[in-house]
């Protein structure tokens, strides 16, 4: 009897221990907003991708580019402030016109492209460009990496082959954190 | 089995010495072996755990850095397969908790494990490992990693080394009781023999005893070889010693026998002198007396006088005379021994005394029935010593006393002459009894200082004692046992 209550006053005592932590982690989303996380997660996103070799690609800046309406402001630019990667500077553009993001390495595409998806992913993926949006069916309509926003969290989704079409090794490692991964059966072999 | 001790025996001490060499090297082996053991079993094992922190962390850095605390739990939950560990945890650079193994249950924060912990690090205590490594993403750490171990095996090495240990201490105590006893044959039984040797021989004081050994070098037989030396010069010594002795005794009985002749010749030299000096004394006395009995008108007073005084000296010569012969006496005459009652003996001295000086007043004190065994003749002049030495003493005393008994002192008969004359100083004792000496001047009593001699040859040669006590002006007493035998 006297265990039996000891074990009941661990859990609870454990039980509290958890609410505490849930309140800790529920203020943080409070500051920490949605577009703060994709914004570091879009940065992120590049150290488990590798591009193909290009010289005169890596004598430039590496860049993240948004195309259309930017949904991040300063934050990115805070963000990637003296970051680099792989020895590159890092810098975030921003475009109106998919002609232009053609020579960035990462390119987020916002709400305001959805009508000119199809085009700007039929131009994007034949450039070693790595697509990401949080647009929906992104995946469905040719993007390599779409966000999703799932128990007040942000994940995302992969579509591997479309990255491999534009020439992009993803690591298992970012696979192994995709909600799930379109274009092969790799997210079943990884246990 | 006891403990080695200076009582035990050389052998069983030698055992014991076998096995406490041998006994302490294999628990210096044993507790070095285990140290050792437990050192490369943890050693290797953190070694493993630091392998496995670091797989761990590689496999982590996307949960991290995408906040997937499911995968980082699910890359964790890889550490079941471990036996030792008991659980792991993924720090976040930030300092909190992202992911732990096992993912449900409490998990244990010992206060050493600091999530700030900059580098690669292990912390040991006894079975329990805790090892921290860092999660690094492009060269920048994004969060650490802990695995904590409990080396169950390190201590059921140590407990089957232990056994082991004990096995080998049981057969070391075996075989060291079996070198014992060859030990015991090789080199404790000489020295056990040898020890017996020398027992017997201060026992039975038989310096001829050697000891034999078979073996010819090393220090016991020299030892042996000593001990034997020794033992030949101990019985060289004794036997000299001994024949020194014999030689000795030889030369006190030759010198003994040589001394005898010499005092018997002297006796019978003295007794014969005294005993020619008699005849002429005796005459010289007849004619005194002639000379004083025949009237003579015309011997002046001076004359008479003279012959009176010639008289006088040849009594006290005779007397003296009288005295050697009883002193050579005293020593030579055949001992003949007879019932005596020494009271009426005593009476009867006392009472010729008494008659041949009517003048002299004195109470004689006789106590009647003190009977003795011994030489009529002898005890005669042993009481009419000590009884006229009373007489003489108590002469210039008013209302002197002469007294004569016997008390008894324990089986013995003490038999005793008591006066209340002028006595002696008790310090002079020793000198009374010696032939020759006087404690009185001649002038005050007159005596040739033989007669307590003789007094004490002739008791001694009854194999009794004499002594005396007195006080000077309060008189003396004699006391004397006689211890003749029966027959």
């Amino acid at each position: 009897m006297v265990r039996a209550r000891t074990v009941a006053k661990q859990v609870l005592s454990h039980l509290a221990m958890v609410c505490v932590c849930l309140c800790c982690s529920a203020q943080t989303t409070v500051s920490v907003t949605r577009s703060d996380v994709e914004a570091a997660y879009l940065y992120n996103f590049a150290k488990f991708v590798q591009w193909p070799e290009d010289k005169a690609a890596e004598s430039q800046p590496f860049s993240i580019c948004l195309l259309g309406e930017d949904e991040f402001g300063r934050r990115l630019d805070d963000l990637i402030a003296n970051e680099t990667f792989q020895g590159r500077r890092i810098v975030a553009k921003r475009f109106s016109s998919v002609a232009a993001a053609e020579s960035c390495q990462i390119v987020f595409i916002g709400q305001s492209e959805e009508a000119r998806l199809s085009k700007d992913l039929a131009a994007l993926n034949t450039k070693h460009v790595l697509t990401v949006s949080d647009l929906p069916q992104f995946l469905e309509r040719g993007g390599a990496i779409q966000f999703l926003f799932q128990n007040n969290r942000v994940r995302f989704a992969v579509n591997l082959a479309a990255a491999q079409q534009a020439g992009l090794t993803l690591s298992s490692e970012l696979l192994k954190v995709a909600v799930f991964v379109e274009g092969t059966s790799a997210k079943e072999g990884v246990q | 089995m006891k403990f080695p001790s200076r009582q035990r025996s050389i052998a069983s001490n030698l055992t014991w010495m076998n096995l406490l060499v041998s006994g302490i090297a294999l628990v210096l082996v044993y507790i070095s072996y285990l140290a050792y053991t437990v050192f490369s079993i943890r050693s290797a094992a953190i070694e493993s755990l630091s392998a496995e922190a670091r797989v761990l962390g590689a496999n982590s850095v996307s949960a991290i850095v995408f906040d997937d605390k499911a995968s980082a739990e699910e890359t964790l939950s890889a550490l079941r397969y471990s036996g030792d560990v008991l659980d792991g945890e993924i720090y976040t650079q930030g300092g909190t908790l992202f992911a732990k193994y096992p993912a449900s249950g409490p998990v244990p924060l010992p206060p050493h494990r600091m999530p700030e912990m900059p580098g690669p690090a292990h912390w040991a205590n006894g079975a329990d490992i805790v090892v921290g490594t860092r999660i690094v993403l492009q060269g920048k750490q994004i969060g650490t990693v802990y695995v904590h171990a409990h080396l169950e095996g390190i201590r059921q090495q140590a407990l089957e080394f232990a056994a082991i240990a004990g096995g080998i201490l049981l057969l070391c105590l075996g075989v060291a009781l079996l070198v014992g006893s060859s030990f015991r044959r090789i080199l404790a039984q000489p020295i056990i023999s040898l020890a017996q040797t020398a027992r017997m021989v201060s026992r039975y004081r038989d310096y001829s005893l050697r000891f034999t050994s078979e073996r010819s070098f090393d220090e016991l037989a020299s030892l042996t070889d000593a001990f034997n030396e020794m033992l030949a010069e101990i019985q060289q010594q004794d036997r000299a010693l001994e024949q020194a002795k014999v030689d000795l005794e030889l030369r006190v009985e030759e010198r003994t026998s040589q001394l005898q002749v010499a005092n018997r010749e002297l006796e019978a030299f003295s007794y014969t002198v005294a005993h020619d000096m008699r005849a002429p004394l005796q005459t010289i006395g007849n004619v005194c007396y002639l000379i004083m009995e025949t009237e003579r008108t015309e011997s002046s007073e001076e004359e008479k006088h003279m012959v009176l005084q010639l008289r006088a000296s040849v009594v006290s010569m005779s007397s003296m005379i009288d005295d050697l012969l009883n002193l050579s006496l005293s020593t030579s005459a055949p001992l003949r021994l007879t019932r005596l009652d020494l009271s009426s003996v005593a009476g009867s001295i006392l009472q010729g005394l008494a008659e041949a000086n009517p003048k002299r007043k004195f109470t004689p004190v006789v106590e009647q029935r003190c009977y003795v065994n011994a030489d009529a003749g002898l005890m005669q002049i042993v009481l009419q010593n000590l009884l006229r030495n009373a007489w003489k003493f108590t002469s210039k005393t008013e209302g002197a006393q002469i007294e004569f008994g016997c008390t008894k002192r324990g089986a013995d008969t003490v038999f005793y002459v008591r006066d209340n004359g002028a006595g002696f100083d008790q310090h002079l004792v020793d000198r009374l009894f010696k032939p020759f000496q006087r404690l009185h001047a001649a002038s005050d009593f007159a005596g040739t200082g033989i007669g307590l001699a003789t007094v004490q040859r002739i008791i001694r040669r009854h194999g009794g004692e004499v002594w005396a006590e007195g006080e000077v002006e309060k008189g003396a007493t004699f006391y004397f046992t006689v211890d003749a035998p029966r027959s």
